[in-house]
């Protein structure tokens, strides 16, 4: 890049050095910060503060130039090919040791470079000294102590780099090798001067030492200079009875070992003691405990999130029944309804919890609403279709006080009768009991005598129910409005009626659609709260480790675990960290697996799910998760067994950083991260989605307006193009259809499509469950079809970012098409089963897809039981 | 003696790596070079946690027996 006269100057420096810490820092960037290999896979560029000329560049850490993962290899080519114009090297001063071992090799590859001791806040409370003055001039360059977290002297390094760079500043490389080595380089160094760049002679010496193939092909080394300097490599590796990289390995770390003691000096208490973290690693890989702490976090996880009566439903129904929706009374200020002193009546819940009054009221509200429907059908009847609007219409000009709702022909209403029940809001289910009558109070006794519990509601129950009052919220506290009554108060007042489109936005748009994605914003705060815990403690990379016996049974490294753990968060970043995996067989095959474990929107789903379907067992979230572990597991198995995964994987090789009590901060700003994330997805995705669905639902392709009939509407019919691909999963209906398609924009618009299209009048969760009761010819089956479109959801290919995300790193259609073939085929036998094998368990029919089931069961068994394939 | 039979809590000097080239330089580029010490901190059916020069590395089975101490 000999144009580019940009000013760059590249962190470079082990994993979890501090790299990207001190990149923030520098550039006042945000990027994601981890303890974990593959946090940072590629290289990001960012303005250095105060000199927005000059790129500061932060790059996947490495141990050495000699790159062993993929994303190492994006560090080695840009350091030792682009050339930064200066390089700012990062060593944690922990672990001086390690770190300056590639200390010595940067200063030899020819580029300007400063040394910035990292963490010196832990090593100044170590007690650790360490000897700038002195390490600078064994090293020939300049070192200072930072600390990146705290911010301590960061940009007065950067300046340094900065000065070295504009002046093109070298120190003398330094004296690393000794005897016979230092002899031999010597040697090589002469033999091929002026064939390759002056500034990086030694490094090519050392190259061509070491025989790195790679290294001197780049060089364009001829053979007969190879042949030439072959004999005194021969001659060193005699003396020293060792192979030459071995020898150069070597040396460097007798080189470090003795610049470390003079310079450093270590607090030896703290080097002789047992620490903590290993008294806490014997625990958690322990044999026996290991998995089941790990199940164990992952309970509690979603206890907390989910769980009835834990911490996540009450802030997920405060989201959906009090922000989002009516309103809610602010905390502290709820107490007892008491009548105001100058009331004229005593109101009938004085003395009630807001609780016990909506309760209460509960069965008048249905005896009023189930008998106005049946007499306002019983006058149309008499009267004609539309009679009783427009009569109304006609009475309500008439007088002065215009009602809503006025019975305009007493002797008709004396003969109306209407069957009500009292439906539980929660399951659907129809709530069994005894109904009396004393006054102006319909008390329902609880008893449990199957679904017959009706009621016939006459006019003079009707009268008796219509005149008590709907308990007034403001009288229990301060009442604050939910988003969807001020959307309705804002309709009221521009007298935006129903049925027109603004109303339909607003209501089914925003409202139905948005509004749901972000009631679930607690859940996923606390699923967020949660990893961002696990990653800062330092378990990732101990997870791994634990994962990795049992991955090595199917030819996988515990390292694609980290991937698969970081899908938890979201499906893109997993995929791109499939590039710390050494080998590309075992990225592909990382890959391909990742997605399947669910990731913070498919977890909205389930949740949606567990609170429509499976109210009961708050453990089905968990359990998913751990089905998807049980998918990657069998799937990696079936998939090693083909020609195109064959073979071992890499042997496990993985730096545990220390375990460490996260900060507050730390924690808060990755789950602040995500979750604005979220929510900036749900105004910028979901939100447009919505509207598009609502117009879709809204017009039929004459652009009419199909008002309650969606069925004629252009989404109807688009669903009912690609309903028969669904309809053996049990959801064959358009409805069902286009909430999957549609969660391909995002996999919680899935929740967002189906509270739309559900309408309904009930609650959200009612809804729904009346929509997926329609879905089945058989009502005993609505679960198994819920259970098939959650599973389907979950475990075909994921939400269409991380499907371009994964075309991307797999570097070829064909492998991007495999992956979504795959995860295709494996989401839609999961489904397959959960309703034809539900279908045939409970009603006992056997069709053409319960044997396809059953045939398609056996093939993914054969698949994964079969023998292995013998790898030549 | 490989490492992996050795017990937790023990403190070796290794004597040579064995394994491919590429694990080899990997191991190398780590620390695990001839002549380094090494502890021995946790042990999970036979890969191990190993302290190195201040870090803690995990090595799967089938490489802490390469590693000869």
């Amino acid at each position: 890049m000999a144009t580019d006269t940009t000013t760059k100057i590249a962190l470079a420096g082990n994993p979890n050095s501090g790299k990207t810490t001190l990149f923030n820092e520098l550039t006042g960037s945000n990027q994601y910060v981890g303890n974990w290999p593959g946090v940072t896979v590629e290289e990001k560029n960012g303005g250095l503060k105060g000199h927005r000329d000059v790129v500061v560049q932060d790059l996947p850490g490495i141990y050495s130039l000699s790159p062993y993962s993929l994303e190492e290899k994006v560090s080695r080519n840009f350091l030792v090919n682009e050339k930064p114009t200066a390089i700012l090297n990062i060593v944690d001063g922990m672990n001086i040791e390690r770190n300056l071992y590639l200390t010595t090799q940067l200063a030899e590859i020819g580029v300007p470079m400063v040394v910035a001791v990292n963490m010196m806040d832990l090593v100044d409370r170590a007690g650790d000294k360490i000897d700038f003055e002195k390490l600078g001039k064994r090293l020939n360059c300049k070192v200072v102590g930072i600390s990146a977290q705290k911010g301590k002297g960061c940009c007065e390094a950067a300046e340094i780099a900065l000065q070295y760079a504009k002046e093109g500043r070298k120190g003398e490389v330094p004296h690393v090798f000794t005897g016979s080595v230092e002899h031999a380089i010597a040697h090589i160094e002469e033999s091929i001067q002026g064939k390759v760049p002056a500034a990086s002679l030694r490094w090519c010496a050392i190259k061509v030492f070491e025989r790195d193939a790679d290294a001197i092909a780049k060089m364009g080394m001829p053979a007969d200079v190879l042949a030439h300097v072959e004999g005194h490599i021969r001659d060193c590796e005699k003396e020293l009875d060792d192979d030459a990289e071995s020898i150069i390995t070597g040396q460097r770390y007798a080189f470090i070992q003795k610049l470390v003691s003079e310079c450093v000096v270590k607090n030896e208490k703290r080097v002789k003691g047992v620490k903590l973290s290993d008294r806490i690693d014997r625990i958690v890989t322990n044999r026996i405990l290991a998995i089941p702490v790990f199940c164990l976090s992952l309970l509690a996880m979603y206890w907390l999130a989910v769980a009835d009566g834990g911490p996540g439903t009450y802030f997920t129904d405060w989201a959906n029944d009090g922000f989002l929706g009516d309103g809610w009374h602010l905390w502290g200020t709820m107490h007892k309804a008491s009548t105001p002193k100058d009331a004229k009546e005593k109101l009938w819940y004085d003395g009630m919890d807001y609780e016990e009054a909506t309760g209460a009221f509960e069965p008048h509200g249905a005896n009023v609403e189930k008998w106005r429907d049946a007499y306002k059908g019983a006058y149309d009847e008499k009267k004609g279709e539309g009679a009783y609007e427009k009569d109304l219409a006609a009475f309500n000009e008439k007088n002065a006080d215009p009602s809503e709702f006025e019975v305009l022909d007493e002797e008709l209403a004396k003969t109306v009768k209407a069957d009500v029940w009292l439906k539980d809001e929660e399951s659907g289910e129809i709530r069994s009991g005894k109904v009396s009558i004393a006054g102006d109070k319909i008390s329902v006794e609880e008893e449990d005598e199957g679904d017959d519990l009706k009621w016939t509601c006459d006019y003079p129950l009707y009268k008796a129910s219509a005149e008590v009052g709907e308990p007034e919220a403001s009288d229990f506290g301060v009442w604050v409005p939910g988003v969807a009554s001020i959307c309705g108060d804002l309709c009221t007042r521009f007298g935006i009626e129903e049925g027109t489109l603004v109303y339909a936005l607003v209501n089914d748009g925003v409202v139905g659609g948005v509004c749901t994605v972000l009631g679930f914003v607690p859940v996923i705060a606390i699923v967020f709260l949660f990893l961002a815990f696990l990653e800062d403690c330092g378990y990732m990379a101990r997870v791994a480790f634990i994962m990795d016996r049992l991955f090595r049974g199917f030819g996988l490294s515990g390292k694609s675990f980290i991937p698969m753990l970081v899908g938890k968060g979201c499906g893109v970043p997993a995929v791109m960290a499939a590039r710390t995996i050494e080998n590309v067989r075992d990225q592909r095959m990382t890959i391909i697996l990742a997605t399947f474990m669910p990731c913070g929107a498919k977890t909205v789903i389930i949740t949606m799910f567990t609170a429509c379907f499976f109210r009961e067992y708050w453990w089905v979230a968990a359990a998913m998760d751990l089905m998807g572990v049980a998918i990657i597991v069998l799937g990696g198995i079936a998939l090693k067994k083909t020609r195109l995964f064959a073979g071992e994987a890499a042997p496990f090789v993985m730096e545990l950083p220390a375990y460490h009590l996260p900060t507050f901060r730390g924690i808060v700003t990755h789950t602040w991260e995500r979750v604005k994330a979220y929510v900036w997805k749900a105004g910028m995705v979901i939100f447009p989605a919505c509207v598009v669905l609502t117009l879709m639902m809204t017009f039929d392709w004459g652009f009419n307006v199909v008002g309650d009939d969606l069925d004629k509407s252009i989404l109807a019919s688009i669903g009912g193009w690609i309903g028969w691909f669904f309809a053996p999963l049990g959801f064959g209906n358009w409805q069902g259809a286009m909430a999957t398609i549609s969660a391909e924009i995002a996999k919680e618009q899935a929740t967002a499509t189906l509270a739309m299209v559900a309408g309904g009048d009930g609650s959200a969760a009612a809804n729904v469950i009346q929509l997926f009761k329609g879905f089945v010819s058989d009502e005993r089956l609505y679960k198994f079809s819920a259970l098939s479109f959650l599973l389907f959801n979950l475990f075909v290919p994921p939400c269409a970012v991380a499907i371009v995300n994964t075309f991307k790193e797999m570097g070829s259609q064909k492998w991007g098409w495999f992956a979504v073939g795959f995860q295709l085929f494996v989401g839609y036998v999961l489904a397959l089963n959960a309703f034809q094998i539900g279908s045939l368990v409970v009603t006992g029919s056997f069709g053409v897809w319960t044997a396809i089931t059953i045939l398609l069961d056996l093939f993914a068994l054969w698949m994964i039981f079969r023998p292995s394939k013998k790898v030549n | 003696m490989p490492l992996s039979m050795m017990d937790v809590g023990a403190k070796f000097r290794i004597k040579t790596v064995g394994g491919n080239d590429s694990v080899r330089r990997h191991l190398g580029d780590m620390g695990f070079v001839e002549g380094a010490e090494v502890t021995i901190v946790a042990e999970m059916a036979g890969s191990l946690i190993i302290g190195i020069h201040e870090t803690r590395v995990a090595l799967n089975r089938e490489l802490a027996q390469k590693i000869l101490v």
